[in-house]
C-alpha cells in the first residue's frame, strides 16, 4: 500500500489547519507543527557513559502521559553504537524526523518519530558529514527550513579548533552547502554555535562557542590552560537567510550560545546569553532600521562563572528560562522589557543542570543535566537526570525524576517532545492537542 | 480514551473555491492574522537580496511521475517543465485553510504577474500546478479552476493525476506529506493536512529552493528565478583545483637529499630508504583522521602545519574522546635528525614511534596492530598506494610507519636568518639584537651546553633528557586556592579551587625518564627539543605550560625549580631585561623561510574522514 494510500485510510488524523500559536516547542523552528497542549513522549539524545549499561549513545523514550500506566518511565532506549559526543537534536519540518548530532564523531542519526512515536526507529545514519561538508566538524544545531535542515557546526577537520560553517542537508539527507562563518571584519572571528532564523525579517542569527579541542577535553583541564581559554568565540554573525550572505558580525564577548527569537509579530528581537561572561544579550532591530546587540542584564553572579547554558522563551516573550549549569540553577527572567530583563524567580534542580525545555503554554517545564561529558560534574556531583515541573505561575513543582544513573543510561542532554496527535495514529491514548503552525 | 474526549482546536477558514477564486486582492491587503509571522502573500518587511547575488544550490533531481496536463494533455511531470524554469506548487481545490493553498495560489498569481511584466523571464519560465486529491480534482475540476485563476499571459499549467495510487510516488518524491484530517468526533472533515510546500526548478530538472508557508513570497521567488536564469546565462570557467594542488606540492625527496642551510645530512633510512612514492603515502596517511578508532584523529590534528606541526591552543593534547594527554605536542620539523623520540625519548626510530599515539588509548585508541593494517586494507583510497610504494607489499605494521616517517624525514627547515649569518657569512642576515643574543646563548646564558651549535651544523639539541624543576613542581605542587580563569579578550575572573575541582578530573601524574628507566635518578628528565622554529611552536616545554619565548627565557634567569635530581646545568642566570630580550631576538632569528612551503606542501592532501 503506498503511503498516500495509508495515509487516507487512516482512521484518525489530527493534524489541524490552525492560527500558528507560539511556544520548546517555543525554541522550535517557527513554521513546523506544534504540540500545544499534553506532550506525549520526551525523546532525550543522551550520552553513553564507559562502564554504565551498554557504555553508548541512546535516544531515550520517556512517557509523559499523566494518564498512562508509564508516565514518567523511560519506555524505549533505542542505542546507536560508540560514544559519539550526543548533544542536540532537532525535528524536520515536517516533524517526521529527529536528527541527532554526535559532536565528536560528526555522526548524524535520523530517527523516524512519526511511525510510531511510541517507539522511535533509527531510519539512516550520515557518517560522511565532515567529508561531504567540505571539513566541518561536530555538527550541533539541526533547524528545520523548508523541505531541508540547517545544521550548525563547532569545528573543522583542519586543526580542531573553533573556526566553522553552516551546512545544509535536504530531509531526505541529501548535502547541499556549506557557508562558512566570516572571519574577517571587525569581530569577526568564525567560531560557531546556534542557529535560528526570522523569515519575517529575512534574518538568520547565529552565535559561537569553542573548537573541538576544546569541547572534548576535561573542563578543569581547560580552565587552568590559557592557551585553551583564548580559543572561545566572541561573536554573533546576522545574516541574510534567503542568500545565506552575512550581513553583520557582533561583538558579543564570552561564547554567546543559544538564540531564541521573539514570537511577537513586532518583537524585532532576539536573546542569547554568554556562557563565560555570564550575560544576557539582545539583538534588535533599531527604529533607524539598523541591528544592534546590546548586554541587558548579569546571569548570576558572573565572577563565580555560574555557566548559563540553556535558555527558553515562553510563547508570550515576556518570560526567559535561563539554566545555569555549574550551581544547577534555573532562574526565570521577567523580559517584558526585553531591554531590561529582571531575575524573579529561581530553584536548585541539581547539583549540576544544563538543557530546560518548556510545553507550549509553559506549565510544564522539563530539565535535563549533561552538558559535555568531560565537563560534567566529577563523582558524587555527575547528576544525571531528567526531572518534569509544573510550572504554576509562581513556582516549580517537582513532578517526577528519571534517573539516568540508576537506570543505567548515560548523561542526558537534549530533549523533544513527540506527539501521537501530529501523525494521526490509531494508537493515540492520550488528550492530545496538535497544530500545524506552518 | 474515547475520541470524543478529545481536545481539538482548529480554526477552518472559508471556502477553499471562494478563497482562491480571486485571492490576491483578499489577501495582498489584509494584515495577516493572528501571531503569523511571515508577511506571507502582502507587503515584504526586508528588500530581498537582488538576482545573481547569491546561489542557488541544487537539492537533487526533481522527480518524474504520471500525470495528466490538463490543456495540453501532457503525461509526464518533466515534459511538463520542458526545458523551462518552473516553480511547482501541490495543491488540493477544496483546501480551506487560507493560509494554506489559498495562499499558494495568491502567491503564485504573484509571481505571474511578475513574468507578464518581464517577457524575458516569462519566455523561460513556467509555473505548475499538481493537485494531490485526483478523486476530487478531475481533469475537468482542474481545468476549471485553472481558468479562474492563472494570470492571463503568464505560462502556468494546471495538472492532477489518475488516481490517488498516481500521484502517490510524486508525492513520496517530493517528501509531501498529506493526511486526512478529522473532526474532534472523528468524521473526515474532507479536509488534507499537508505541508505547504512550492518547488523551484532549473532547466535540468534539479530542485533548487523549497518554499512554505513563511518563505512564500512572490518577489523573492521572482528574483530566484532570475538568479537562474543569470547563472545558465554566465559562461562560467570550471576551477581547476588540481593544478593548483601541483604547484602547491614540494620536493620533499629532494629537500631530504640536499637539507637546507645549516641542516646536517640527513640519516637515510634503511629498508629501500626515502621515494617520493612513499612521501606521498605517508602525506596521506599523516592527514587520515580515519586511522584513529573512532575516524576523528589523525596525527595532523594534534601537529597542524599552521601551527608550527604543533597545536597552538591548548598546552598539552587532547585524544580520542576528548581524554587527556600529558604532554604538549612536540613539532615535527626536522624530526628526522632525532635520535630519540618522545619527551621521555622512550623510542628511538620514527618507524617504531608511530604505533605509540595509533594505539594509545588516550590519544588514537586503535585497539590493535591488526585493526589498524585491516581498515587501511578495507579503504578503497588506498588500494594499490602501499603496493606502488614498497615493491608489491600492502598495508603492514612496518611499511605503515615506513610511509609515515617518510613523510615526516621531509619536513626539514634550515636557511634561517641565523643559518644565513652564521654558516653562509651573510652579514646583514641576522640584526644586532640577535647576534648578541647568540653570544649570550653560547655564552654566559649557558644555553647551548643543551642545545648544542656546531661550526658546521646546528640542531640546537643535544638529544639527551635534562630536569628543569618544571616537572617536579607539577608533581609537587597543590592548586592553587583559586584559579584565574580567562572568559574573555581582556577579561579574567578568580574562580574559586572548590568549583574548578568539581569538574576537573585529577591531575595525571609525569614522572618524566623515570617512567622508562624506573631510576630515581631520571624522575623529571625530559629530552632537549630542537630550538629550530621555535617561534612557530609556542606553547613550550613539555607541559606546554610556557606561553611565550620570553617566558622560557625568564624560567632559565630563575633558575629552574630547586629539586633534589635538579640538573646541574640549570642555574640562576645573572642577565638584564635587555639581555632576555636579545636571547628571545635570537630565538626568533631561528625560523625557516621554508615552513610556508611545507604547510602549503602538507596541504595538498585531502584529509582523511569516513565517507
Amino acid at each position: 500500500m503506498t503511503k498516500l494510500t495509508t495515509a487516507l485510510s487512516a482512521a484518525l488524523a489530527l493534524l489541524l489547519l490552525a492560527s500558528p500559536s507560539r511556544a520548546d516547542e517555543t525554541c522550535l523552528s517557527p513554521y513546523m507543527a506544534k504540540i500545544v497542549g499534553q506532550e506525549d513522549f520526551v525523546y532525550v539524545w543522551t550520552l553513553g557513559i564507559e562502564g554504565l549499561g551498554d557504555g553508548q549513545d541512546k535516544l531515550v523514550t520517556i512517557d509523559v502521559r499523566p494518564d498512562s500506566k508509564t508516565y514518567g518511565k523511560v519506555i524505549q532506549t533505542l542505542s546507536v553504537g560508540g560514544r559519539n559526543e550526543a548533544h542536540h537534536s532537532g525535528l524536520t519540518d515536517d516533524r517526521r524526523y529527529l536528527w541527532a548530532g554526535g559532536i565528536d564523531t560528526s555522526k548524524i542519526f535520523v530517527f523516524d518519530i512519526h511511525t510510531d512515536p511510541a517507539k522511535p526507529r533509527l531510519d539512516s545514519t550520515i557518517d560522511d558529514f565532515v567529508d561531504k561538508s567540505g571539513g566541518v566538524v561536530g555538527p550541533h544545531t539541526f533547524y528545520a527550513l523548508p523541505g531541508r535542515m540547517m545544521i550548525t557546526g563547532l569545528s573543522n577537520n583542519r586543526d580542531h579548533g573553533g573556526k566553522s560553517a553552516l551546512v545544509e542537508y535536504t530531509n531526505s539527507g541529501t548535502y547541499i552547502a556549506t557557508h562558512w562563518v566570516p572571519t574577517e571584519g571587525v569581530g569577526a572571528d568564525g567560531y560557531n554555535y546556534d542557529v535560528r532564523v526570522q523569515p519575517r525579517l529575512n534574518a538568520m542569527l547565529t552565535s559561537s562557542f569553542t573548537g573541538w579541542t576544546n569541547y572534548m577535553m576535561d573542563f578543569g583541564k581547560m580552565f587552568a590552560d590559557p592557551q585553551a581559554m583564548a580559543a572561545w568565540g566572541n561573536s554573533m554573525v546576522l545574516w541574510d537567510l534567503h542568500s545565506r550572505k552575512p550581513k553583520k558580525t557582533f561583538s558579543v564577548p564570552g561564547a554567546p550560545l543559544e538564540v531564541r527569537w521573539a514570537w511577537g509579530p513586532t518583537h524585532d528581537w532576539a536573546f542569547t546569553s554568554t556562557a563565560l561572561t555570564s550575560k544576557l544579550w539582545l539583538v534588535h532591530l533599531d527604529a533607524d532600521g539598523e541591528w544592534n546587540a546590546s548586554e541587558v542584564a548579569d546571569i548570576g553572579d558572573p565572577s563565580k562563572i555560574p555557566l548559563p547554558v540553556d535558555i527558553s522563551i515562553a510563547a508570550d516573550d515576556t518570560r526567559l528560562w535561563v539554566d545555569t549549569f555549574m550551581d544547577g540553577t534555573a532562574r526565570l527572567f521577567d523580559i517584558s522589557d526585553p531591554k531590561k530583563p529582571v531575575q524573579i524567580y529561581s530553584k536548585k534542580i541539581g547539583s549540576q543542570v544544563n538543557m530546560v525545555s518548556q510545553s507550549w503554554d509553559g506549565k510544564r517545564v522539563y530539565f535535563s543535566t549533561s552538558l559535555i561529558a568531560n565537563w560534567d560534574k566529577k563523582g558524587d556531583e555527575n547528576d544525571q537526570f531528567v526531572k518534569l515541573y509544573h510550572w504554576n505561575g509562581k513556582k516549580l513543582d517537582h513532578e517526577w525524576t528519571v534517573d539516568f544513573i540508576a537506570e543505567k543510561l548515560g548523561r542526558a542532554h537534549q530533549m523533544r517532545f513527540g506527539s501521537y496527535a501530529l501523525f494521526g495514529s490509531p494508537d493515540a491514548t492520550s488528550e492530545s492537542e496538535a497544530v500545524a503552525a506552518r | 480514551m474515547p475520541l470524543a474526549g478529545r481536545r481539538v482546536r482548529a480554526l477552518l477558514v472559508g471556502a477553499a473555491l471562494v478563497a482562491v477564486a480571486d485571492p490576491a486582492p483578499a489577501l495582498a491587503h489584509g494584515p495577516a492574522k493572528g501571531p503569523v509571522q511571515a508577511p506571507v502573500a502582502g507587503r515584504l518587511d526586508f528588500v530581498p537580496p537582488a538576482p545573481g547575488s547569491y546561489a542557488l544550490p541544487a537539492l537533487g533531481l526533481a522527480a518524474d511521475g504520471e500525470v495528466i496536463d490538463v490543456e495540453s494533455g501532457a503525461e509526464r511531470l518533466h515534459a511538463l517543465y520542458g526545458d523551462r524554469l518552473v516553480l511547482l506548487s501541490f495543491i488540493y481545490t477544496h483546501c480551506a485553510d487560507a493560509e494554506g493553498c489559498p495562499l499558494s495560489m495568491a502567491v503564485m498569481r504573484q509571481v505571474g504577474a511578475q513574468l507578464e511584466a518581464d517577457p524575458g523571464l516569462s519566455s523561460r519560465a513556467r509555473l505548475v500546478t499538481l493537485s494531490f486529491d485526483p478523486v476530487r480534482d478531475t481533469p475537468e475540476v482542474m481545468r476549471e479552476f485553472g481558468r479562474r485563476i492563472r494570470n492571463v499571459d503568464a505560462d502556468w499549467r494546471f495538472a492532477t493525476t489518475a488516481s490517488p495510487d498516481a500521484v502517490a510516488p510524486i508525492l513520496d518524491a517530493y517528501d509531501q506529506s498529506v493526511q486526512l484530517e478529522h473532526d474532534a468526533h472523528g468524521e473526515p472533515t474532507g479536509q488534507l493536512a499537508h505541508v505547504l510546500r512550492v518547488f523551484l526548478i532549473d532547466a535540468q530538472k534539479r530542485v533548487r529552493n523549497v518554499y512554505s508557508s513563511s518563505f512564500l513570497h512572490a518577489e523573492v521567488m521572482a528574483n530566484d528565478l532570475r538568479t537562474l536564469l543569470m547563472e545558465a546565462d554566465a559562461d562560467v570557467a570550471a576551477p581547476r583545483p588540481d593544478e593548483a594542488e601541483a604547484r602547491a606540492r614540494a620536493d620533499l625527496l629532494a629537500l631530504a637529499r640536499r637539507p637546507p642551510l645549516g641542516l646536517p645530512p640527513l640519516p637515510w633510512p634503511a629498508d629501500g630508504g626515502l621515494t617520493t612514492d612513499r612521501i606521498d603515502l605517508g602525506r596521506k596517511l599523516f592527514f587520515d583522521r580515519r586511522l584513529s578508532l573512532n575516524g576523528t584523529q589523525s596525527c595532523a590534528m594534534c601537529h597542524i602545519p599552521e601551527q608550527g606541526f604543533t597545536n597552538h591552543e591548548i598546552a598539552t593534547a587532547v585524544g580520542i574522546e576528548g581524554r587527556t594527554v600529558r604532554r604538549n605536542s612536540p613539532t615535527l620539523l626536522n624530526v628526522g635528525y632525532a635520535k630519540r623520540l618522545f619527551h621521555d625519548a622512550r623510542e628511538s626510530r620514527l618507524e617504531q614511534q608511530i604505533w605509540g599515539p595509533l594505539l594509545a588509548s588516550n590519544e588514537m585508541g586503535n585497539p590493535s596492530v591488526g585493526a589498524v593494517i585491516d581498515k587501511l586494507a578495507g579503504l578503497a583510497d588506498y588500494a594499490g598506494l602501499f603496493e606502488a610504494a614498497f615493491d608489491g607489499r600492502g598495508p603492514g605494521m612496518e611499511t605503515l610507519g615506513q610511509a609515515l616517517a617518510s613523510y615526516q624525514r621531509g619536513l626539514l627547515a634550515g636557511d634561517s636568518p641565523f643559518d644565513r649569518w652564521y654558516f653562509a657569512d651573510e652579514a646583514d642576515a641576522l640584526g644586532e639584537s640577535a647576534r648578541r643574543g647568540f653570544a649570550l646563548f653560547t655564552g654566559r646564558a649557558r644555553c647551548a651546553a643543551c642545545h648544542s651549535v656546531s661550526r658546521e651544523r646546528a640542531l640546537f639539541t643535544d638529544d639527551g633528557l635534562h630536569n628543569t624543576g618544571l616537572g617536579y613542581r607539577r608533581s609537587m605542587e597543590s592548586p592553587p586556592p583559586v584559579q584565574r580563569v580567562r572568559i574573555a579578550p581582556g577579561r579574567y575572573v578568580d574562580v574559586a579551587r572548590e568549583i574548578v575541582a568539581s569538574v576537573s578530573e585529577p591531575r595525571p601524574a609525569d614522572l618524566g625518564r623515570y617512567e622508562i628507566t624506573q631510576d630515581p635518578d631520571d624522575r623529571w628528565k625530559y629530552k632537549t627539543p630542537s630550538l629550530r622554529n621555535v617561534a612557530l611552536t609556542a606553547p613550550y616545554m613539555h607541559d606546554g605550560s610556557l606561553a611565550t619565548l620570553r617566558d622560557v627565557v625568564d624560567f632559565y634567569v630563575g633558575g629552574g625549580v630547586s629539586n633534589e635530581t635538579l640538573d646541574p646545568l640549570v642555574t640562576p642566570l645573572d642577565l638584564t631585561d635587555a639581555q632576555a630580550q636579545d636571547l628571545v631576538a635570537f630565538l626568533e632569528a631561528l625560523t625557516s623561510p621554508g615552513v610556508e612551503a611545507l604547510v602549503r606542501d602538507a596541504r595538498t592532501a585531502p584529509i582523511g574522514d569516513p565517507r
